[in-house]
C-alpha cells in the first residue's frame, strides 16, 4: 500500500495510469489585507484508483484549501496558485486546463461533498431538480431520464421512498438526510474521485457513523477513489488506506493508516494522538499540545512546530526540516529526529510518546 | 394559503379604518382649511365664507363631518336618525340595502372643491397617465437595477462595479427636480429632440383622457402612441436614473451575500456553467429580499411621482396631488390619500403572498 504515496513523477509528465490523482508541489496563497498567506505550502501526494486517502489537520492547516484547489473552486483572486504547482487527474493536468474543460470534470469524474449539509443545497429548488440538473449536464440525457437517475441515486444512499423525496425541498429534510442527498448528488454521475470535506462534522454522532458507513460501502461498490478530509482521527482510522497529516499548510507526516496512527513519527502527530481522551484512563487532565497554531504572518523561521514541540532542540530553530523517510516504505515525517543529527534523540522521544499514550492502547476507534 | 389571505384581508380592515382617521385628523390639523382658497378673493365676504362653509357641511361637529365623509351618517338627517339610510337600514351598509350613496364606504369621495368634479372620476382620469409613466419607469428601473446589481456583484471590484457604484451614488445624490430640469434644458430646449412637458402634443391632439382624445386615438393610433412615447422619454429617464441607485445597491449586496453561500459553491462543484450558477442558483435566492422592496415600490405605480410629474406637467396622480395642495382642494387630497394608502396596504399583502411563491420555505 505504501507505494501509493510514492514520490511524485517528473515535472510536466503524467503519472502512472493507475494513479488517479497526483498533486505535485502544490502552493495556494491568499491575498488578504495584511499581505499574502500561504494556505497550502508545497504539498505533494498521489491517490490510486479506488483507494482512500485521508487528510487530517486542525482548522486552518490547509486541508480544505487543498481540496478546493484540486476542484479549482477557489476564487482567483483573492487566491493564487504558485508556479510549478501541478495537479494530475486521470492523466491530465487540471490546474492549467481551461475552466470550461474543468467544468466537464467537476461533478462528473470528480465530485465533492461539503461540510455543511444544511447550507450546501439550494433552498429554492427541489432536491430532484438539483441532482437531475447535474446528471442532465454531464450525461447529456433528457430531464425525465435524469430524474429517474436522481431517484436511483437517492435509493443508493438509502433514502426511503425516493420518488417522493425528489419532489421535496432541502428544508423539508434533516441534516443527515441532506448529507445523504449531497452524497447522492456527488455519486449521480459515477465519479472516479470523490472528495469529502469533513462530511460528518456538522452531524450528530449517530448520523456520523451512518454516513461514514454509507461512504465506505458506496466506495466499495462503485470503486471510486475517496479523498477524505477530516480533523477526526477516529474517522481516519476507520475509513482510509493512507493518511496525510497537515500543519500550517505543510504535510508533516504521511504513511499508511497503521503507520501514522500506531507508529507516529512526527511530534505533531504524536501530540494529536496523545490528546485523544482514553476510555481506559479515568480521571486526570486531558493532555493537549501546548501553545497555539502560529499565525500565518508570523511563522517560526525553521520548523513550524518547534515552539510547541516537546522534543525540539537548537537545530529545529535554524534549519527547516524536510519530509524524511521513516522506516522502509513510504512513511514520511517532517522532523529532524529522523536525520542523522537527531538519531540520538529519537529513542527518548518515542519512549516519552509511548508513556504519554498510556502504553498498550490500540488504534483509536470511533470519533463516534 | 386561502385562510392566510382571508385573515390578512380582515386584518387590513382596521388598518384602513385607522388610515381614514389619521388622514382626516391630518387634514384638520393642516393650516388653512377649504375656504382658504378664497382668502385673497375680494368678493369673499365673511358672510359668503360662512355660506360656503355651511354649504360644504364644515360647520358640523368634526365627528359628524367624518361620519358623513366615511358614509356612516346620512347627511340628510340629524341626530340619531342620521345613522339610518334612506331605506331605514344603517347608513353604512351597501347602497342596495341602505339606499345611501354618500361617503367613501359607498365609493363616493365627494366633489372637488376646486372644479366641482366628482373626486372619483377626477382621480380615475389621472390614474391612467400615472400608470403609464410609473409602469414604464418601474419596469426599466427594476430591470436595469437588477442587471446592474447582479453584474456588479459577479464582477466585484471590477471597472464595471466601480462605475456602477459611482453612478449609483451620483444618481442617489442628484435631486429629481434638478435632473428633470437639466434633461429638459438639454434635450428639450437646446437640442429640441424631445418635448419639454405634457403627455401629448396639445396642438395636434385633444387633451389626454377626454372623449375627443379617444376618438383621435382611434383614428390615428400609431401617431398617438408615438406622441405619448416621445413625451414619456424624459420623465421616464429621470425616474429611472434617480431610482436605480438604491435598488441596484440593494441587489448587489443581496447578490454578493448569495454568491458567498455554500450552495453556490455546490453548484460550481457540480460543473454547472457560470451562467447557470449565477442566474439560476444565485439570482433566484438573491431576489428573495428584493421582492419586499418591489412590493413597497408597486404603490408608486398609482401614487405617482409628485416631483417628476410636476416638472414635466404629466397629468397624473402626482400632479393632481400637488395641484390639490396648491388649491386647498381638500376633497381631492383626501381621496388621493385614501386610495393610495389602501393600495400600499394591498401591495404589502401581495408582496407577502408573492413570498410564498418564490420561497418554498415560506408556508402560510
Amino acid at each position: 500500500m505504501t507505494e501509493v504515496l510514492a514520490a511524485p513523477g517528473p515535472v510536466g509528465a503524467p503519472p502512472d495510469r493507475d494513479v488517479l490523482l497526483e498533486v505535485r508541489s502544490l502552493r495556494t496563497y491568499f491575498k488578504v489585507l495584511d499581505g499574502i498567506v500561504p494556505a497550502v505550502d508545497d504539498i505533494s501526494f498521489s491517490l490510486k484508483r479506488g483507494q482512500t486517502l485521508g487528510i487530517v489537520g486542525e482548522s486552518g492547516s490547509g486541508k480544505s484549501v487543498t481540496a478546493l484547489t484540486i476542484m479549482r473552486l477557489l476564487d482567483i483572486p483573492p487566491a493564487s496558485i504558485g508556479d510549478g504547482s501541478e495537479v494530475w487527474f486521470d492523466g491530465r493536468e487540471i490546474l492549467s486546463m481551461p475552466l470550461d474543460e474543468m467544468r466537464k470534470i467537476r461533478g462528473n469524474d470528480a465530485a465533492m461533498i461539503f461540510q455543511e449539509p444544511l447550507t450546501s443545497l439550494n433552498p429554492v429548488f427541489t432536491i430532484g431538480d438539483q441532482i437531475a440538473e447535474q446528471v442532465e449536464l454531464h450525461l447529456k440525457i433528457k430531464k425525465r431520464a435524469a430524474m429517474d437517475r436522481a431517484i436511483e441515486s437517492l435509493q443508493l444512499v438509502g433514502i426511503p421512498s425516493p420518488e417522493r423525496r425528489v419532489k421535496q425541498y432541502p428544508h423539508e429534510m434533516s441534516g443527515g438526510m441532506r448529507q445523504r442527498v449531497m452524497i447522492a448528488m456527488a455519486l449521480s454521475c459515477e465519479p472516479k474521485l470523490l472528495i469529502a470535506d469533513e462530511p460528518t462534522t456538522a452531524l450528530d454522532v449517530t448520523i456520523q457513523a451512518q454516513i461514514l458507513e454509507l461512504l465506505k460501502s458506496i466506495q466499495q461498490r462503485t470503486g471510486s477513489a475517496l479523498l477524505l478530509i477530516t480533523h477526526d482521527l477516529g474517522v481516519v482510522a476507520e475509513m482510509v488506506d493512507n493518511v496525510i497529516v497537515m500543519y500550517t499548510g505543510q504535510i508533516v507526516e504521511q504513511g499508511t493508516v497503521h503507520e501514522v496512527l500506531l507508529e507516529p513519527r512526527d511530534p505533531y502527530t504524536m501530540g494529536l494522538l496523545e490528546s485523544i481522551p482514553s476510555v481506559e484512563k479515568r480521571g486526570g487532565r486531558l493532555s493537549a499540545i501546548k501553545g497555539v497554531v502560529p499565525s500565518p504572518f508570523n511563522l517560526p523561521p525553521a520548523c513550524r512546530f518547534e515552539p510547541r514541540c516537546p522534543y525540539a532542540w537548537d537545530r529545529c530553530r535554524t534549519v527547516p526540516p524536510d519530509l524524511n523517510r521513516v522506516g522502509s516504505g513510504g512513511h514520511l515525517a517532517r522532523c529532524h529526529l529522523h536525520t542523522s543529527e537527531g538519531a540520538g534523540r529519537l529513542p527518548d522521544a518515542l519512549q516519552r510518546h509511548r508513556t504519554a499514550l498510556n502504553l498498550g492502547r490500540t488504534l483509536p476507534t470511533g470519533g463516534h | 394559503m386561502t385562510k392566510y389571505v382571508i385573515r390578512r384581508l380582515l386584518q387590513a380592515i382596521p388598518v384602513v379604518i385607522g388610515i381614514t382617521i389619521v388622514t382626516y385628523a391630518l387634514m384638520l390639523a393642516a393650516p388653512g382649511g377649504p375656504a382658504q382658497k378664497f382668502a385673497n378673493n375680494p368678493r369673499m365676504t365673511p358672510a359668503a365664507k360662512e355660506k360656503f362653509l355651511k354649504a360644504w357641511g364644515l360647520r358640523e361637529p368634526i365627528p359628524v363631518q367624518y361620519g358623513r365623509w366615511m358614509g356612516l351618517l346620512n347627511p340628510d338627517e340629524d341626530g340619531i336618525a342620521a345613522f339610518l339610510g334612506p331605506s331605514g337600514w344603517p347608513n353604512f351598509l351597501p347602497t342596495g340595502i341602505s339606499g345611501a350613496d354618500n361617503g367613501i364606504l359607498h365609493g363616493d369621495f365627494g366633489y372637488s372643491i376646486d372644479s366641482g368634479e366628482p373626486v372619483g372620476s377626477r382621480i380615475a382620469r389621472a390614474a391612467l397617465p400615472t400608470v403609464i409613466l410609473a409602469g414604464f419607469a418601474l419596469f426599466f428601473w427594476l430591470l436595469i437595477a437588477i442587471l446592474m446589481g447582479v453584474f456588479a456583484a459577479i464582477k466585484r471590484y471590477s471597472f464595471f462595479d466601480q462605475a456602477a457604484t459611482v453612478f449609483a451614488y451620483v444618481g442617489f445624490a442628484m435631486p429629481t427636480f434638478w435632473l428633470g430640469l437639466m434633461l429638459i434644458f438639454l434635450f428639450g430646449v437646446n437640442l429640441k429632440w424631445l418635448p419639454v412637458s405634457g403627455m401629448t402634443e396639445t396642438r395636434l391632439s385633444p387633451p389626454f383622457g377626454s372623449d375627443a382624445y379617444w376618438t383621435y386615438f382611434g383614428t390615428t393610433p400609431l401617431t398617438a402612441l408615438q406622441d405619448i412615447g416621445k413625451h414619456l422619454i424624459l420623465p421616464v429617464v429621470t425616474l429611472v436614473v434617480v431610482n436605480i441607485a438604491g435598488d441596484s445597491r440593494f441587489v448587489r449586496a443581496s447578490m454578493l451575500e448569495t454568491l458567498g453561500q455554500d450552495y453556490v459553491r455546490t453548484a460550481k462543484a457540480k460543473g454547472l456553467p457560470n451562467r447557470v450558477v449565477y442566474f439560476r442558483h444565485a439570482l433566484r435566492n438573491a431576489l428573495l429580499p428584493v421582492v419586499t422592496n418591489i412590493g413597497l415600490e408597486i404603490p408608486f405605480l398609482f401614487t405617482g411621482a409628485i416631483v417628476t410629474e410636476s416638472i414635466f406637467s404629466w397629468p397624473g396622480i402626482g400632479k393632481l396631488t400637488i395641484d390639490g395642495i396648491r388649491n386647498f382642494d381638500y376633497t381631492i387630497l383626501m381621496g388621493v390619500l385614501m386610495i393610495t394608502s389602501t393600495i400600499v396596504v394591498m401591495a404589502n399583502l401581495l408582496a407577502d403572498i408573492a413570498y410564498a411563491f418564490v420561497d418554498p420555505r415560506i408556508k402560510y
